[in-house]
């Protein structure tokens, strides 16, 4: 599990997504495969750090390792580059998680790993 | 190698439930040998086990040697097929494939699951192995905080109701009344749906399918191993597979169930059967707002009216398209890669009047809808009655 994380530290702490070199297409999580264009040419690109909530959730029970976190707030949020991704929102009060709202990329915490006991840190996103 | 017609020929299940006294291979071996029992099949040509996530809910792997051997019949063809919850009607489709090319003339498919073995929250986890490690595991959230993202958007963007939301729920309840192996035989009200305990806002538990242990077989033939009257088999008219980008987030349109949609449309062409003929649906509704959408995706409801369509009658046992006969996932229950196969069991059942007290009069043609993740991945199947 370790090694897995370390292997792509630089997209958990710089949100480092893909471009796709022919129609310019941007992704987060990375891409093999422009999903726009279907080219092979695809690029690492640093995502903007910016974006809107599309959809949130409150869960009451994580997956093992996030209990301490309790309840997580879930959130589909669309990039200024118009990439969506799957984060928490974390240190924002909890009437203001909304549909619509202004978020902006941090770093924290994301796990204690189980094994080894390393500390995995991680984007997490925050009311702008 | 033509073509042969394929059928089911003999169904056989377990009911779903918390099965402390069985193990995996104890309730795979009592729904291969209801199937074998009601044919004259002893020794079909392959046997496929339809399961996903047997390597941590029962630390074992190489399912299909596994069943083959405690059946009596080394020497056969075994093995596992997995696709999330889905696995069930992805083996069937590897069997009907087969069966219907001429390769083989029988399998047995066999989906099981042994869920409850493992701590509520390893459940969580294990489930969960069926999305990106790297990106949704990574930041916690179960499949039902992807299902509560779901959920939230649907109601935003279509203006669905609570108490609309809770229409599907209430009308699988309502089927698993009389339904002898389903999970949960009590009919609830929309208010119970909407007073349950929240798990993942705006989902709350009887939103969720449950969890529970079981196992469903049916006996795959073709015309050369098909042996007397086809009226007590149920023909399998076609059957398909599709999937969409793999994780929900991914997908421009989060609504679209494109795997649904497109499985369902290529195998009623293939079958070349009007949507409008269809008897019944056996729909995957692991979460109340998965069945709406997939009533969308299938077309027999216009976008942003799943819900609204059930919570008006439309798919209420007696209407013209009765969903979920036996109680679907929410109350028959979902022991996940077992699902997609009991969804076929149930099928057979109507389409050759064996289904008792849940009986569709007149069954003519049914599909059975069965997906992994969130429409990851979808197989769809069409049976009519054999003639």
């Amino acid at each position: 599990m370790s090694i897995q994380h370390w292997r792509i530290k630089d997209r958990y702490y710089r949100l480092i997504g893909s471009k796709c070199a022919d129609c310019g297409d941007e992704f987060f999580p990375p891409v093999y495969t422009c999903k726009g264009c279907g080219s092979e040419h695809i690029k690492d690109k640093e995502m903007p750090k910016t974006g809107r909530i599309l959809t949130y959730t409150q869960l009451h029970e994580p997956l093992p390792g996030f209990e301490a976190q309790t309840p997580l707030y879930l959130a589909v949020v669309k990039l200024e580059n118009g990439a969506r991704i799957l984060t928490q929102i974390v240190d924002s009060p909890p009437d203001s998680v909304k549909t619509g709202a202004k978020v902006r990329a941090t770093i924290r915490r994301a796990m204690v790993d189980g094994d080894s006991g390393q500390i995995i840190y991680g984007f997490k996103f925050l009311i702008a | 190698m033509s073509k042969s017609k394929a059928y089911v020929s003999s169904v056989g299940m377990t009911p779903i439930a918390d099965h402390w006294d069985y193990s995996i291979l104890d309730l795979a071996v009592q729904a291969a040998r209801g199937a074998l029992k009601g044919s004259t099949i002893k020794k079909p040509d392959q046997i496929i086990v339809g399961n996903m996530f047997s390597a941590v809910g029962a630390k074992q792997e190489h399912l299909g040697a596994m069943v083959a051997t405690a059946l009596g019949l080394t020497g056969t063809p075994a093995y596992k097929v997995e696709a999330a919850c889905s696995s069930g009607g992805t083996a069937f489709n590897v069997g009907y494939n087969l069966v219907r090319s001429g390769a083989i003339d029988s399998a047995l498919v066999v989906g099981v699951e042994k869920m409850r073995d493992l701590e509520p929250e390893d459940i969580s986890a294990a489930l969960a192995m069926a999305e990106s490690a790297e990106y949704t595991q990574f930041v916690g959230a179960t499949f039902a905080a992807l299902n509560g993202l779901l959920a939230r958007y649907y109601m935003e963007q279509m203006d669905v109701s609570r108490d609309e939301l809770s229409s599907i729920p209430v009308i699988d309840h309502a089927n698993a009344v009389t339904a002898e192996h389903a999970q949960f035989r009590k009919a609830i009200t929309p208010e119970v749906v909407g007073r349950s305990a929240m798990i993942a806002d705006p989902l709350r538990l009887f939103d969720c399918a449950p969890v529970g242990d079981g196992a469903a077989a049916v006996l795959l033939v073709n015309d050369n191993a098909a042996s007397g009257s086809r009226r007590r088999m149920a023909e399998v008219l076609e059957g398909r597979i599709a999937t969409n980008d793999f994780s929900l987030y991914e997908r421009e349109d989060m609504l679209d169930f494109k795997s649904t949609r497109l499985a369902f449309k290529k195998a009623m062409e293939q079958a070349g059967l009007a949507p409008s003929k269809l008897s019944m649906v056996e729909l995957h509704d692991a979460f109340s707002v998965v069945g709406a959408l997939s009533l969308e995706a299938m077309g027999f409801s216009k976008r942003g009216h799943g819900s609204k369509d059930a919570k008006a009658g439309k798919y209420s046992r007696g209407s013209d398209l009765p969903i979920n006969t036996f109680g679907g996932l929410k109350a028959r229950g979902h022991p996940v890669g077992a699902t997609g196969v009991y969804q076929i069991a149930e099928a057979y059942l109507q389409l050759t009047d064996r289904a008792g007290k849940n009986q569709v009069e007149g069954a003519e043609y049914a599909v059975t809808q069965n997906v992994g993740g969130v429409d990851t991945t979808a197989a769809v199947h069409v049976f009519g009655r054999a003639a």
